[in-house]
C-alpha cells in the first residue's frame, strides 16, 4: 500500500517539476521515499532534483551567485521562512469570505492509483504523458485503478473488461495527486494539477470544485502575503541588476509596469493575465526580493 | 463672506485631457491623483470587472483591446452612418453598435454605452480630481471642443458634461482657448494661427482677434495625425531591429507591444530635451522554443527619429498650407503663430514651422497645458463680472436648405455670430406645385446629401400657378442659446410653419435622465465598494495582530498575567470578525474593527506598574 502511494506521490511530483515547482516536487518526492525507502524513482528523483537543476527545476526568478552577493542580504523566500502561525494561516484562508479549508476531518483519503511501469509501448512517465496529443484506445491497459474502484461502481479486478475510459484514469490520477497535495498544504501544486485536469475533462464538478477551492485558498494565501492591495511596490534593483535575473516575459511585463505610481491593485487590472497568475508572480518578486512590498 | 464657487475648465481631448482652473488670479492646471497634469482619455473594463479611466486604463490598452475605448471624441456626436464613424470602425479594437436614432454605441463590459456615457467617465474623473484639489464638489465647468465640431458634436459634450455631474457653462473652441492662455484677447488685434499637434489628431485654425471677440476663419487639419504616429514609427524601427537580431515578430505578443508602446512614447518625450534617449525593455520576449527570455536594449538619437518620421513632419506643414490657402490668409499676414499640443515640444516640429512661416512660433513652457488654461480663464470670466472679456458664440458650421437639384443654399455661413437672423426668398421648382418641403441642413459640402439635416417641415397649401411664381420667404433665426428657428411663409397666402432644432447629441432627454441616475448611483456603489474595501482591510489587519497577540498569550507561561477571560473573548471577537467580514454592512465592519482594537489592547497586556511615580 505504501509502495503504491510512493508512486502516486512521485507522479503528482513530476507534474509539479513540469509546471516549474521544482520546491513543491521535492517534497513529494521525499514524502514518496519516506514511505517508502526502497523506491528508486523517487529516489532517483529526489537526486536529479538536488543536483543540477534543469530549466524546470529552476524557480524563474533565480539570479546569478554573483549578483546574489553583491545584492547583500535579501528578504528570506518561502521555503526560508518558519511556516505561518495555523490561526494566521486560517484568517488567510477565510480573508475572501467564502472557501477555506474543509474542516472536521470529513475527507476521505485519496485513492491509490499506479502507473503500470513494464506495460511495453506505454509512457511510464508523466512527461510523455502529458506529451501526448491523442487519447490512447480504450482498450490498451494503461492506467489500473486499484482498491478504491469501488467508489466509481466499478467491480475490483474488472477495470479493462468494463472499459474504463483512459481519459477518466488519467484524470483520477491529477484529481488524486491534487487532493495529496492539498493534504501537503501545496495549494501552488494542486493547482497546476487541476489546470491540467480541467483541459481533460473542461465539465467535471469534481475538478471544478476543487480547483475554485485551491484557487480560492491560494489565491488568499498570496493576497494576504502581498497585505494591503493598495499599497504601491517599488522595483529594489537597477536595471543593470535586473538583466541578470531569470525572468520570463510575463514576470518581465508584470515587472515592468511597477514604476513607483501603480498599486498591487492596479496591477492586476493591467497585467492582462488572471489574478492569480500576476499575484504569483508579484510573490515571487517579492521573495526573490526584486521588488519591495510598498 | 461665503468662498465664490469653484470654477473649472477642462480640455477634452482626444488623447489626453486636462482640467485646470483660476487661484489667485492665475490660471493653473489641477494635477490628477498620480500627480500628473495629463490624464489620458482612455476608459477601460478591466478582466476583473473594474472600471478603468486615465493612465491605468491606457497601460492596459494593447493587452484588453476589446474592452478598452480610446479616441471616443472622434465619434461623439455623429451618426452611426457617417462615413466618418464607418471610416473609424475599421480601425477601431473595441466594438461599436448602431444605436436606436442612428447614434451610435460602444459595446464595454457586457452594455452598450453611448459616447457621451464614456467621455463622461472621463469627465468624472477630472472633476474627481478638481473636487479632491478645492475640497469640495465642483459643478461648474467651461469645456473646449475642436473649431470644427458641429451642433451635434457640442451638444453631445455638453451631455457628456451633464451625465458627469457638471453645469456645462460653455463649449468653446480649442484654439480659441489657446489664444485666450497665451493672452492674445487683450494684446493683439489681428489673424492669428493656432497649430494644435495633440496625440492623435492635428488642428489648424485661423482666428480673427478683434477688440477681444475671437472668430474663426478658417479650420482644417487631419483627425488622424499626432504623437502616435510618431510613437509608431519608433514602434517599427523596434520591432524590426529586434526581429533582425532574434527572428521574433515582437508585434505578435500583446504584453510585448504594450511594452514597445509605453517605451517608445517615453522615448519620444526625451528626445524633444535630450539628444539621445536609452530604450531597455528586459525579458521582452521568450523564445517559442523556451529558453532565457530576451531584452531589447536600444538607443534612438534625435536624428535618426526626425529621420523616421521626416514625412509627417511634412504632413503637418501641407496640412497648415492648406488651411491657409482655404481661409485665404497669406502666411505673411498672420500676428503671431500658436503652437498647442504636447506634439510641438518636438524640436522637428517648432523647426518645420519655424521654416514655413519664416517667423518664431509662440510656444509656451507647456504647449500641452493652454488650452484647459484658456477654458479656466473663460469660466471665470463668464462667472466674474469684472473681467471684460468677451467670447462671443459663432455658428460652427454653415446653416441652409435644400433646394431643387439637390444642392444647398446656405443662409448663414460658418463663423457667424450667434444671435443672428437671415431671410432668403424661394420660388417653386415645379407647376401646380401645392406644398414645399423645407429640410434645414448644417455642413459645407455644396451636396444636400453630403450635410447634416437638421430637421425638416412641409409648408402646405400653396397656390397652384406655373412654377417659380409662388414665392416663399425662409428665415433662419439663431438665438444666443445657439437654438435654430427655421420659418417658412407664402409671400401671397401669408401662410406659416416652422420648425425649431435643437441640436441633439443622439440622446433623447429620457435616455439621457435615465444615464444620469445610473451614473450617480454607480457613483454612490463606487464610494460605498470603497469603503467596504477600506473596512475590510482595516479589519484583516487589526485580526492578524490579535491573531499574533494572541499565540503569543498563549506560549507565555502564566497567558503573560492577562485576566482569564481576555483570550477567550479574543477568539470570541475574532469569530464574530469572520462573520462580519463576509457580509458587506460597512457599519457592523466598524464595530467589528473596534472589537478588534479593544482586544489588541487587552492582548498587549495590563500596562506594568510602578513605572511612572
Amino acid at each position: 500500500m505504501s509502495s503504491q502511494r510512493a508512486n502516486q506521490l512521485i507522479e503528482a511530483g513530476l507534474w509539479l517539476r513540469l509546471s516549474g515547482d521544482a520546491q513543491g516536487a521535492r517534497r513529494l518526492f521525499e514524502r514518496a521515499l519516506e514511505l517508502d525507502p526502497t523506491n528508486t524513482r523517487a529516489r532517483e528523483y529526489l537526486a536529479a532534483a538536488a543536483g543540477a537543476p534543469s530549466r524546470g527545476a529552476a524557480t524563474p526568478f533565480e539570479r546569478p551567485p554573483e549578483l546574489e552577493s553583491s545584492l547583500g542580504r535579501l528578504p528570506p523566500t518561502d521555503a526560508d521562512l518558519p511556516s505561518s502561525p495555523a490561526l494566521e494561516g486560517d484568517w488567510g484562508a477565510w480573508a475572501e469570505g467564502q472557501g477555506g479549508p474543509s474542516e472536521g476531518g470529513g475527507k476521505s483519503p485519496p485513492a491509490d492509483v499506479v502507473l503500470p511501469e513494464a506495460l511495453e509501448g506505454t509512457p511510464a512517465d508523466v512527461l510523455e504523458l502529458l506529451s501526448r496529443d491523442v487519447v490512447i484506445e480504450f482498450d490498451e491497459p494503461v492506467i489500473q485503478a486499484k482498491g478504491d474502484t469501488d467508489e466509481f461502481g466499478l467491480p475490483e479486478g474488472h477495470t479493462q473488461e468494463f472499459g474504463l475510459p483512459v481519459v477518466e484514469s488519467e484524470l483520477d490520477l491529477l484529481l488524486r495527486g491534487a487532493e495529496d497535495l492539498l493534504e501537503l498544504d501545496d495549494h501552488s501544486g494542486a493547482v497546476d494539477l487541476l489546470f491540467k485536469a480541467k483541459e481533460l475533462a473542461p465539465s467535471d464538478v469534481r475538478v471544478e470544485s476543487l480547483r475554485a477551492r485551491s484557487e480560492r485558498m491560494l489565491m488568499a494565501r498570496l493576497e494576504s502575503k502581498l497585505g494591503d492591495l493598495g499599497r504601491v511596490p517599488a522595483v529594489r534593483l537597477q536595471p543593470d541588476d535586473i538583466i541578470w535575473l531569470n525572468l520570463d516575459h510575463r514576470a518581465g511585463f508584470v515587472l515592468a509596469q511597477i514604476d513607483g505610481s501603480v498599486s498591487y491593485e492596479d496591477l492586476f487590472s493591467l497585467s492582462g493575465m488572471t489574478r492569480l497568475d500576476t499575484a504569483r508572480i508579484l510573490v515571487q518578486l517579492i521573495d526573490e526580493g526584486v521588488i519591495s512590498a510598498g | 463672506m461665503a468662498e465664490p464657487e469653484p470654477l473649472i475648465g477642462i480640455d477634452l481631448g482626444t488623447t489626453n485631457s486636462i482640467v485646470a482652473t483660476v487661484q489667485d488670479g492665475q490660471p493653473v492646471v489641477i494635477k490628477n491623483r498620480t500627480g500628473q497634469g495629463l490624464t489620458p482619455s482612455v476608459v477601460a473594463m478591466a478582466k476583473n470587472g473594474k472600471r478603468l479611466v486615465g493612465s491605468i486604463a491606457k497601460r492596459q490598452a494593447i493587452t484588453n483591446p476589446q474592452e478598452t475605448v480610446y479616441a471616443a471624441k472622434r465619434l461623439i456626436g455623429r451618426k452611426f452612418s457617417s462615413h466618418e464613424v464607418q471610416d473609424s470602425l475599421r480601425a477601431l479594437p473595441y466594438e461599436v453598435v448602431a444605436g436606436q436614432h442612428d447614434d451610435l454605441r460602444i459595446r464595454m463590459g457586457g452594455k452598450d454605452l453611448s459616447v457621451p456615457e464614456i467621455s463622461a467617465m472621463i469627465l468624472q474623473e477630472l472633476k474627481a480630481d478638481a473636487d479632491a484639489h478645492f475640497g469640495r464638489p465642483v459643478t461648474k465647468a467651461v469645456i473646449t471642443v475642436p473649431a470644427y465640431f458641429n451642433d451635434a458634436q457640442r451638444q453631445a459634450t455638453k451631455d457628456a458634461g451633464r451625465i458627469a455631474g457638471l453645469d456645462v457653462l460653455r463649449i468653446i473652441n480649442e484654439p480659441t482657448a489657446a489664444a485666450l492662455a497665451y493672452g492674445f484677447g487683450r494684446t493683439v488685434n489681428g489673424r492669428v494661427a493656432v497649430l494644435d499637434l495633440g496625440g492623435g489628431t492635428f488642428d489648424v485654425s485661423v482666428l480673427d482677434i478683434s477688440q477681444g471677440v475671437f472668430d474663426v476663419v478658417g479650420t482644417g487639419g487631419d483627425t488622424y495625425l499626432g504623437g502616435e504616429d510618431w510613437d509608431n514609427r519608433i514602434i517599427e524601427w523596434l520591432v524590426f531591429g529586434f526581429a533582425k537580431e532574434h527572428g521574433i515578430d515582437l508585434r505578435k505578443d500583446r504584453m510585448a507591444l504594450q511594452r514597445l508602446k509605453d517605451a517608445a512614447e517615453k522615448a519620444k518625450v526625451e528626445l524633444s530635451s535630450v539628444r539621445e534617449a536609452g530604450l531597455n525593455l528586459p525579458f521582452i520576449s521568450t523564445p517559442p522554443g523556451g529558453g532565457a527570455a530576451l531584452h531589447l536594449q536600444a538607443t534612438l538619437s534625435r536624428e535618426k527619429l526626425e529621420d523616421l518620421t521626416s514625412d509627417l513632419a511634412e504632413r503637418v506643414v501641407g496640412l497648415t498650407t492648406e488651411v491657409l490657402g482655404e481661409a485665404g490668409v497669406r502666411a505673411s499676414e498672420l500676428k503671431e503663430v500658436i503652437l498647442v499640443g504636447g506634439m510641438s515640444r518636438m524640436p522637428q516640429v517648432v523647426e518645420a514651422v519655424r521654416g514655413y512661416f519664416r517667423r518664431e512660433p509662440c510656444k509656451g513652457v507647456h504647449p500641452d497645458e493652454v488650452v484647459a488654461l484658456g477654458a479656466a480663464i473663460q469660466a471665470h470670466a463668464l462667472v466674474q463680472a469684472e473681467h471684460e472679456l468677451l467670447l462671443l458664440d459663432v455658428t460652427p458650421q454653415s446653416l441652409g436648405v435644400a433646394i431643387a437639384g439637390g444642392s444647398v443654399r446656405r443662409l448663414i455661413p460658418k463663423n457667424t455670430t450667434v444671435p443672428t437672423s437671415a431671410t432668403e426668398v424661394f420660388a417653386t421648382s415645379k407647376d401646380f406645385q401645392r406644398l414645399v418641403k423645407i429640410m434645414v441642413l448644417q455642413g459645407e459640402h455644396d451636396l444636400a446629401h453630403q450635410n447634416e439635416l437638421l430637421g425638416e417641415f412641409v409648408l402646405t397649401g400653396l397656390r397652384e400657378a406655373p412654377r417659380g411664381q409662388v414665392e416663399i420667404d425662409v428665415t433662419f433665426d439663431i438665438n444666443a442659446e445657439g437654438i435654430v428657428s427655421v420659418h417658412a411663409k407664402d409671400r401671397e397666402t401669408g401662410l406659416r410653419q416652422s420648425i425649431t432644432v435643437t441640436a441633439s447629441s443622439g440622446l433623447t432627454e429620457e435616455e439621457l435622465q435615465r444615464i444620469m441616475d445610473e451614473q450617480r448611483g454607480y457613483l454612490i456603489a463606487a464610494r460605498a465598494s470603497e469603503e467596504l474595501k477600506t473596512r475590510r482591510m482595516e479589519l484583516d489587519s487589526l485580526a492578524r495582530d490579535v491573531v499574533d497577540a494572541l499565540t503569543r498569550a498563549r506560549l507565555l507561561p502564566g497567558g503573560g498575567g492577562l485576566a482569564p477571560d481576555v483570550v477567550p473573548r479574543a477568539e470570541q471577537v475574532l469569530e464574530h470578525a469572520r462573520a462580519v467580514r463576509a457580509g458587506e454592512d460597512v457599519a457592523a465592519l466598524g464595530r467589528a474593527c473596534e472589537l478588534l482594537t479593544g482586544c489588541l489592547a487587552q492582548l498587549k497586556g495590563p500596562a506594568p506598574s510602578g513605572t511612572g511615580r
